[in-house]
């Protein structure tokens, strides 16, 4: 069958030396046997189109039969389907020039070459077709257009320019996104140096080092930020980075460098820093002004290096120069010499533990004056374990000043209070008395010099000596007034309001009161009806009473120190006062042992208030007696006739 | 005689005080005047002319610190020598340290009047 096929010999001379005898027995090296087993499909044309031979390999992939055999290549559809097949087969014999066609069959492509078939005497008689599989080298070839195409795609999308450069950094080929940046087309920039656009942006020696070790050998480029690189949309700031691109059978490397634009970015950083910058200076400036309202000063001490950090305000509690460096010395200079003791035992104590400190010392100022100031400091370690106190110092001298003001004040009135309480103060009748009597010895020195002058001034000397005696009844009047005041038979009598008498010994008290924390509550009676009695005497009673409350009070820590002044009208028609505390109550069964003369709970009383006031209300027809209150504490009332003529004197 | 006295102004306004020391000192070779209150010496004519002014501490109005206070601001260097009837330990170097000559407690000898008014004349 085959043997038909290849009818190499029909009427074709320029086969002719291949054919033989159908029945000859052909031997391994004839050509004829030799393209039989080629699988390369072989089809001979000749210069009339027709079909001279063709293989078993063309048989099968054309679909040739031997009838074929002198058929022109216009008549079999396979080849007539290959453009203008006819066309270049004349050409070729004509030329003795190889041309080429692609063929398709199916999924499968091919490479048609028509090559002249030259007969022995160099006559070219037709063409020889052979057909090349291509098939995988066209699928690969595809997939590798299929590949460039994407990742052309996916370069031009990107927004970062990049650019390929060649060994001598000259632009190979960028993305859109690079000539875009730099508005320049691709050829514009084609085998520039890359130094040569930006404006010369790019001329860092970190940069050419750099890409020239990456096309050397080098895989790894530390990115370059470049400033001012003049782009079409100014001045720009970029990160460039740079990749090795090397290609197998290639000996050159080429780089492939992205621009990552970080203009925006840097702008937003620097109006950040800016605006941080603006909002630490304001809180720099909040918290000095509070320091310089408050008087507080704080400071920061690592107590390894003893560096010391101050805040302005504490430059100005020390009085020392702004900014000068501070030192432990400079600062024991400042603090008072009979604290310096106290205050280095603190901070050395502090320092061995790491413990916070609070304590209050004194400075003494180069010019005398002595200021009052309260340290407060936490220990706090570091990362490194390292012990430093950040604390506050707070001027507290006019708070001080005033507490001292205010202590004196109050020891003042509770002096004023006790000399009352009394009823003589032992310098008023020493004042009362010697004014008398420093006329007296005045008058009588006087008198001596006149009789003593020569002559004597009698008119004078007499004159003097009756001054001396009336200044000596005066000072006797004085006495006797004294001996009216102790007396308790002589009362100054006179119509008193009760309430208003009260309301001068809670004024003349408040103040001791309110430093023993007590909380007075008047309950006074309205429309409380006048009493005759002896006001002053009356009030050393409420004051009396009233500081007993206090006094029992000093001990109360668990509730509120009320003490309670009520007067009333009682039943019996008597102006009624009484005082309550909420003390330890009435520590004795018999309540009437209290008004026993020199009998005290106090530690600094004489025990004899109790008494001497009893005695006064009893001299004004009343009653004295104490209770224990409802609640804790004890309840002293007493209660008086309001009606003058109760009073018997 | 009295024109050439050396004048010695008293403020007090204890009148014993007002009649007794006037003779006293005119004894002890001084011409007086005398007031009974810092504001009745402030308005006279005698500020000027005193050389030595004694004066009572504890006076109703203005007292006699606050009289030494007024001739401070001003600028009066009347010497002043102190009496007063309330016998303080304490006040008397306070008086001095803040500039008194001296200061007498009632009831006072007359040589120790006479020895403080010279004191004061001394410093004047």
């Amino acid at each position: 069958m085959s043997r038909q096929r290849l009818g190499l010999d029909e009427g074709w001379p320029g086969l002719q030396g291949f054919s033989r005898d159908a029945s000859a027995t052909r031997p391994a090296t004839d050509p004829i046997t030799i393209l039989e087993a080629v699988e390369v499909p072989i089809v001979v044309v000749r210069r009339d189109s027709t079909i001279a031979y063709f293989n078993r390999a063309a048989a099968d992939l054309l679909g040739l039969s031997p009838s074929d055999i002198g058929q022109t290549s216009r008549d079999i559809p396979v080849l007539a389907a290959l453009p203008r097949l006819e066309h270049q087969c004349s050409h070729v014999v004509n030329t003795g020039v190889d041309s080429r066609v692609d063929f398709r069959d199916e999924d499968k492509w091919f490479v048609v070459r028509i090559a002249p078939y030259k007969t022995g005497d160099r006559q070219v008689d037709g063409t020889v077709l052979t057909f090349t599989n291509v098939t995988a080298f066209r699928a690969g070839l595809d997939h590798a257009i299929y590949e460039r195409e994407c990742t052309k795609a996916i370069i031009n999308t990107v927004a970062d320019p990049l650019v390929v450069l060649d060994a001598e950094q000259r632009i190979q080929s960028g993305n859109r996104a690079f000539y875009k940046m730099f508005g320049l087309s691709r050829d514009e920039t084609q085998g520039v140096p890359l130094n040569d656009l930006g404006n010369g942006a790019f001329e860092l020696a970190l940069l050419r080092e750099q890409l020239k070790e990456i096309l050397a050998d080098s895989d790894v480029f530390q990115s370059v930020e470049v400033p001012h690189v003049l782009t079409a949309k100014g001045e720009r700031t970029l990160i460039l980075d740079a990749h090795p691109l090397s290609f197998p059978g290639h000996s050159e490397r080429r780089v492939l460098v992205t621009f990552q634009d970080i203009t925006a970015r840097k702008q937003a950083e620097a109006a950040k820093d800016l605006r941080s910058e603006e909002e630490l200076r304001r809180s720099e400036a909040f918290l000095a002004e509070g320091q310089r309202l408050s008087l507080t000063g704080s400071f920061c001490c690592k107590v390894e290096t003893d560096e010391i950090t101050w805040s302005e305000q504490l430059y100005r509690i020390f009085e020392f120069e702004p900014g000068t460096p501070v030192t432990i010395e400079r600062i024991n200079a400042r603090v008072h010499p009979e604290d310096v003791p106290m205050m280095t035992e603190r901070i050395e104590r502090a320092y061995g533990t790491g413990a916070d400190f609070d304590y209050s010392h004194r400075l003494l100022m180069p010019d005398g004056s002595v200021k009052y100031v309260n340290a407060i400091a936490h220990g706090n370690r570091d990362a490194e374990g390292r012990l430093e106190y950040i604390g506050a110092v707070q001027d507290v001298t006019q708070r001080r000043m005033s507490d001292e003001a205010l202590a004196k004040a109050r020891s003042e009135l509770t002096k004023v209070a006790g000399v009352t309480s009394l009823g003589v103060l032992t310098a008023s009748i020493a004042h009362e008395v010697n004014q008398p009597l420093s006329g007296i010895i005045t008058n009588a020195s006087t008198c001596l010099r006149m009789l003593d002058a020569d002559p004597p001034n009698l008119d004078g000397a007499r004159e003097t000596a009756r001054r001396t005696i009336r200044d000596g009844n005066r000072a006797s009047d004085v006495i006797t007034r004294l001996r009216a005041l102790f007396s308790k038979k002589e009362f100054a009598l006179e119509p008193l309001d009760l309430n208003e008498a009260t309301r001068e010994v809670i004024a003349l008290s408040l103040s001791e009161l309110q430093s023993n924390s007590v909380m007075v509550q008047s309950e006074l009676a309205d429309d409380l009806p006048s009493v005759t009695g002896d006001r002053i005497q009356l009030q050393q009673v409420i004051l009396n009473l009233v500081r007993n409350a206090s006094d029992a009070m000093a001990g109360v820590e668990d509730r509120p120190r009320q003490l309670t002044i009520r007067t009333e009208l009682d039943e019996e028609d008597r102006v009624c006062l009484t005082v309550l505390d909420v003390g330890p109550g009435l520590q004795t069964q018999n309540a009437d042992t209290l008004f026993v003369p020199f009998y005290t709970t106090k530690t600094d009383g004489m025990g004899i208030g109790l008494s001497v006031s009893r005695s006064i209300i009893e001299s004004h027809h009343g009653r004295l007696w104490a209770a224990p209150n409802d609640g804790p504490g004890a309840k002293f009332s007493f209660s008086i006739p309001r009606s003058l003529e109760a009073v018997t004197l | 005689m009295t024109t050439a006295r050396t004048l010695v102004s008293v403020v007090d306004d204890d009148e014993s005080v007002r009649e007794s020391l006037p003779d006293l000192l005119n004894e002890l070779g001084f011409s007086v005047q005398v007031f009974s209150s810092a504001e009745e010496f402030l308005g006279s004519d005698f500020v000027g002319l005193t050389k030595c002014l004694i004066l009572d501490i504890a006076m109703p109005g203005m007292s006699g610190l606050e009289l030494q206070e007024e001739l401070k601001l001003r600028r009066s260097r009347i010497p002043i020598v102190f009496i007063t009837a309330q016998k303080d330990d304490e006040i008397r170097p306070a008086l001095i340290q803040r500039g008194a000559v001296e200061c007498l407690f009632k009831p006072f000898s007359d040589t120790s009047l006479l020895s403080a008014v010279n004191a004061a004349l001394r410093v004047a």
